[in-house]
């Protein structure tokens, strides 16, 4: 898979800074997990990041920690096994995505059904795996706010270009868009939104005259 | 923007003693002096071979601090920057066998695990908060909550480390204080003594640089 369109940098550097809010992190993480050239931006900014470290001004830390610390890796010196995947069934997704608990498929317009993704709750937006059939068109519409979206499967196309598997696409209330669903094969993608009325991007348009998530 | 964790940061504090951290930051990418170099790599492989507590503990006495340090300037409370520090520590010892010098150098592999045990503690803060008690919480947060998501690494640190230097020195020590320090930018501009628009427009060109840089060694 060819990957041609990827998340703006500042966004990779809060990825790596570990700055982002859950449900951006996730769909960042999976594009990042499969993008070899995100990956070395993301690696760069760590390597920054552990410049910094080296160089920041050491702060004493409490006089007994040495002591706790040691007795806690005395208690239990492994690493708990991993748990088994939550969405242990869901063979297809990214291996990033199978830790956590995805809903049930609900429908939510014609052509179109989505699945919630378990977040902890943290967080301001949401993220779901959505599913629109071949050949979607969508109508205009004019929105605010900001989505990101991440294409697992099939593709779809906007004035911006084709957006294939893997393909990350950031919409914000500057671009206006009228994406159209790729023939192929049904479309499924990670999408993270705020959870503001006024959404925007591909999927906001989508959904957003039908559902409020 | 993005960043809705940093709505729940704390302010930041006070700026007593500003003008020495100012000069120690702007000392980014100066020679280190004469200072001998410990392989902090090797540390990390005696313990995870053989559990070698005097390795652990010279990796405690430099990094500790450290984190803490890095955690407080990133806006942590001192009982957190202190729990993630040991913590942290305690995972060091735990993961050692997985450290890979091939991806990462040893501050960098140990800034992630400090970074996603911090992402963790504010994410159970913030939920707690929401909850209204932290009763329902567990002290540890299950596998499946943490944050470490990043599953593939690119074998690639030593061209990488060389790539970030070509970065100029303006340009990391912007890049710093904007992500990893978080940083405001009007803050950033008084620091550096430029004006905002000249923050944000360096900020852009260091990270066009850096793609640019890495595209080319890749």
């Amino acid at each position: 898979m060819t990957i041609s369109h990827h998340p703006p940098e500042e966004l990779l550097a809060d990825f790596a800074a570990g700055t982002l809010e859950e449900a951006h992190q996730l769909v960042v993480g999976v594009h990042v997990a499969g993008c070899p050239r995100c990956a070395r931006f993301v690696q760069a900014i760590e390597q920054l990041a552990g410049a910094a470290l080296e160089d920041v001004q050491p702060v004493p830390i409490a006089p007994d920690a040495f002591d706790r610390v040691m007795s806690r890796i005395q208690e239990s010196p492994k690493e708990r096994a991993a748990p088994p995947p939550a969405s242990g069934t869901d063979h297809d997704l990214p291996p990033a995505l199978r830790k956590y608990r995805i809903g049930k498929r609900r429908r939510v317009a014609p052509g179109l059904s989505l699945r919630p993704i378990e977040l902890s709750g943290s967080g301001n937006a949401r993220a779901f795996l959505l599913r629109s059939a071949p050949g979607s068109r969508m109508l205009e519409h004019t929105h605010t706010g900001t989505e990101l979206t991440l294409v697992l499967e099939g593709s779809f196309s906007h004035e911006g270009g084709r957006f294939g598997p893997g393909d990350f696409d950031y919409g914000d209330d500057e671009i206006d868009h009228r994406p159209i669903v790729g023939d192929e094969c049904p479309c499924v993608c990670l999408v993270a939104m705020t959870g503001d009325l006024r959404i925007n991007g591909f999927f906001g348009r989508l959904i957003g005259p039908f559902v409020r998530l | 923007m993005i960043a809705a964790i940093r709505a729940f940061k704390v302010p930041i504090r006070a700026e007593a003693g500003l003008s020495r951290r100012v000069a120690a930051r702007l000392s980014i990418g100066a020679s280190k002096g004469p200072k001998a170099k410990v392989d902090w790599a090797d540390l990390i492989g005696r313990v995870a071979l053989g559990g070698d507590r005097e390795a652990f503990k010279r990796l405690f006495e430099h990094f500790a601090p450290r984190i803490k340090g890095l955690m407080l300037k990133a806006g942590c409370t001192a009982d957190e920057a202190e729990e993630i520090a040991q913590n942290t520590m305690i995972a060091i010892w735990r993961k050692a066998h997985q450290f890979d010098p091939a991806t990462a150098g040893a501050p960098a592999w140990i800034f992630t695990i400090a970074r996603n045990l911090r992402i963790d503690l504010l994410r159970r803060r913030v939920r707690a908060d929401r909850l209204q008690s932290g009763s329902e919480l567990p002290d540890e947060p299950d596998q499946a909550e943490t944050a470490d998501i990043l599953l593939s690494r690119v074998q690639d640190s030593a061209r990488i480390a060389a790539a970030i230097k070509q970065l100029s020195a303006e340009q990391s020590m912007v890049v710093r204080l904007s992500f990893i320090e978080e940083r405001p930018h009007p803050e950033i501009a008084s620091t550096l003594g430029i004006p905002l628009g000249t923050v944000k427009s360096r900020i852009r060109l260091a990270m066009n640089r850096l793609r640019d840089i890495l595209d080319e060694e890749a």
